[in-house]
């Protein structure tokens, strides 16, 4: 069994307000190994986001850890206090945000970005920063970069200025990255590159990565394996050969249909039902039932547990009682 | 005119000066600087048929859907609807008619819906504009019809746009270009902001009301599998120029340019997931 960089334990998030208790995660679990990417889909609102912000104690107010467990290798990290998940932040975890715009500032150049956050990880002077920097630049895939380095980021385009942010996320060389939409605002041309250059850093540096998207495409060319979350929970994981191959989940295969593929010659994409409920108002029993064609009465009583083999889990009724037989 | 010609748009150009100031292209001895995003783009688009452009950023997709659509002047060129010239000169209610004929819809459907007025009276009012409705009751029930027709509630009417997501925003700015009794329908990345699964329920929703209303579409999107899924041609831009138009299935079986190729490979494939 290869090393576990990252383990997620029962992980439940809650917020409290006036109205009360609204669960944002429930019961999350997965793991992700040394070198290896995990993608993490679903639709907007499934708690995709939340979950990378658990890890990384940044889930907004007035949302708290309700319950389990965050493991960095075999240290708990979720019940750190600030110098202790500062001191990780960045150092052993590196993250990539959705917009590389808003992740640099503007009157920085792109050196001035590196140099500074590899000093407070490394003990680097100014010129060796400046080196390690310029290697990173080029890492990434940025041509010249001896020269470029001395650049503002509005100088770069945006697929540069992504990589721009990639290498900021790798400076101190950690052992995991959170990459949340790394390329949504990215062309396609671009985003070839991005997984490229993700695949490449697994298999050279043996970092891991969690990659979320709603880019399926994407996720079939980068990811090892996948969960798909729904509401706050997830509803299946696995081997990316199985649950974008051959999805056992009735959402998940929902999503899988949805999208339009280059040799798809259907008139009429399939789709699913209705939209995600809002977690002021989550379904009894299985939160998908209102929008699942297989529904069983079961479904509107009791919500699944997610069961399975250690390397493919699914949460759905449908495959519960195999389960029991097996 | 025939039948293949329904949208005309000949040479358009557009040009758009980027120099610093005047005082400061002095001092620092720099001459006038210009951005080519159009170069002679010329294209037909047949009666209910879906012409897509595709291209990487930057490239002159919007510059050239603005063009067409009458939001941005071009420097030259012709853009002729059904016919009649849009760049050429009319009078107040020939450029109404025309007008009317011709709706866009964007990226961000928040950006172009007034957030201080009701659904109901955003679908409103381009039927009490344009003179379709009569009354302003006869555009509010007209409004709940077509709610109706994209897949919202009547009694939707009543909320804010800020009430909806993303997927219904855009429902609502369909139903506001149907209420214009709109024949030709400019979407500029019409589902990038969308979920995969609310993508699906708008490409299919645009479909069948173009089969209903007999619509014409100019789509631009810089998703290749979107495009080959709804669209009959293609045009390929790269730098401002139009490189290639071509039948869509011919376009990604026999790409004739090395960018339409390098554009097709880089898509990201979901068969990959079987493959690895
Ligand atoms: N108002 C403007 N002033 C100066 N340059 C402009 C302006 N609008 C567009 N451009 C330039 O014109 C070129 C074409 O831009 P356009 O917005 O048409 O690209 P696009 O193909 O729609 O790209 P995207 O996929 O990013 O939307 C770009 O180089 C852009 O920087
Ligand atoms: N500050 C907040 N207060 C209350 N609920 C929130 C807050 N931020 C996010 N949520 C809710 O948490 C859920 C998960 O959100 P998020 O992780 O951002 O989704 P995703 O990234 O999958 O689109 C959503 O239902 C969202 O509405
Ligand atoms: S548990 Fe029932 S409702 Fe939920 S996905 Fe499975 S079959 Fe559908
Ligand atoms: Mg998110
Ligand atoms: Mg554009």
């Amino acid at each position: 069994m290869s090393e576990t960089i990252l383990s997620v334990e029962n992980l439940r998030v809650e917020f409290e307000t006036r109205r009360g208790t609204l669960v944002a995660l429930d019961d999350i679990s997965f793991s992700i190994a040394k070198g290896e990417v995990l993608g993490v889909v679903g639709e907007s609102g499934a708690g995709k986001s939340m979950t990378g912000a658990a890890i990384m104690h940044l889930i907004p107010r007035p949302g708290r850890i309700a319950g389990g467990r965050i493991l960095l290798g075999d240290q708990r990290i979720d019940n750190l206090d600030r110098t202790g998940i500062e001191a990780i932040r960045g150092r052993r975890i590196g993250m990539i945000f959705q917009d590389p715009l808003t992740s640099l500032n503007p009157l920085m150049t792109v050196g001035d970005h590196l140099t500074e956050t590899i000093r407070v990880h490394l003990p680097l002077n100014r010129r060796q920063a400046r080196a390690r920097a310029i290697e990173l630049l080029e890492e990434v895939g940025i041509p010249d970069p001896a020269v470029r380095i001395d650049s503002y980021p509005h100088e770069f385009s945006g697929g540069q200025r992504q990589r721009v942010v990639i290498a900021l996320a790798l400076c101190a060389e950690p052992e995991l990255v959170i990459a949340d939409e790394p390329t949504t605002a990215l062309d396609v041309s671009v985003q070839a590159q991005i997984i490229k250059l993700i695949r490449k850093l697994c298999s050279t540096r043996g970092t891991a990565f969690m990659l979320i998207t709603h880019d399926m495409g994407m996720i079939a060319e980068t990811a090892d394996r996948v969960a798909v979350m729904y509401a706050g929970k997830v509803a299946e994981i696995g081997k990316v050969s199985q649950v974008v191959g051959a999805p056992l989940h009735p959402y998940a295969q929902g999503l899988m249909g949805a999208i339009p593929s280059l040799d798809n010659e259907e008139p009429r994409l399939r789709q699913i039902p209705g939209s995600m409920p809002s977690l002021t108002a989550l379904p009894d029993g299985c939160s998908f039932h209102p929008r699942c064609e297989r529904a069983m009465d079961i479904c509107r009583q009791r919500a699944p547990a997610l069961l399975g083999a250690i390397d493919h889990k699914v949460a759905c009724h449908l495959y519960e009682r195999e389960e029991v037989a097996a | 005119m025939s039948n293949s010609e329904f949208v005309r748009v000949e040479k358009l150009n557009r040009v758009f000066d980027v120099s610093k100031p005047l005082l400061n292209r002095i001092i620092e001895r720099q001459p006038k600087r210009f951005v080519h995003a159009a170069t002679d783009v010329s294209f037909s688009i047949a009666k209910g048929e879906t012409f897509a452009l595709v291209g990487e950023s930057g490239s002159g997709k919007s510059t050239v859907a603005k063009m067409v659509v009458g939001l941005l002047p071009a420097t030259s060129g012709t853009v002729e609807i059904d016919g009649v010239s849009i760049t050429g000169k009319h009078d107040r209610a020939q450029m109404r008619a025309l007008r009317r004929r011709i709706q866009m819809i964007f990226q961000d459907p928040y950006a172009s819906l007034n957030p201080r007025w009701r659904v109901a009276s955003i679908i409103a009012e381009p039927m009490l504009a344009l003179g379709i409705a009569k009354s302003k009751a006869e555009a509010q029930h007209e409004a709940g019809e077509l709610l109706k027709v994209v897949g919202l509630n009547p009694l939707d009417g009543r909320k804010y746009p800020h009430e909806f997501s993303g997927g219904q925003r855009q429902r609502i700015a369909i139903a506001r270009a149907l209420a214009a009794k709109a024949e030709f329908i400019v979407c500029d990345e019409p589902t990038s902001a969308l979920d995969v699964s609310v993508q699906a329920q708008i490409l299919n929703l645009m479909r069948d009301l173009q089969e209903q209303f007999g619509l014409t579409y100019l789509l631009i999107s810089h998703n290749l599998a979107v495009v080959r899924h709804m669209s009959s041609r293609i045009g390929v831009m790269h730098f401002g120029k139009l490189v290639e138009v071509e039948e869509s299935r011919a376009l990604f079986k026999n790409p004739r340019q090395s960018y339409t190729r390098m554009l097709i490979d880089a898509v990201p494939d979901i068969s990959a997931a079987t493959r690895r």
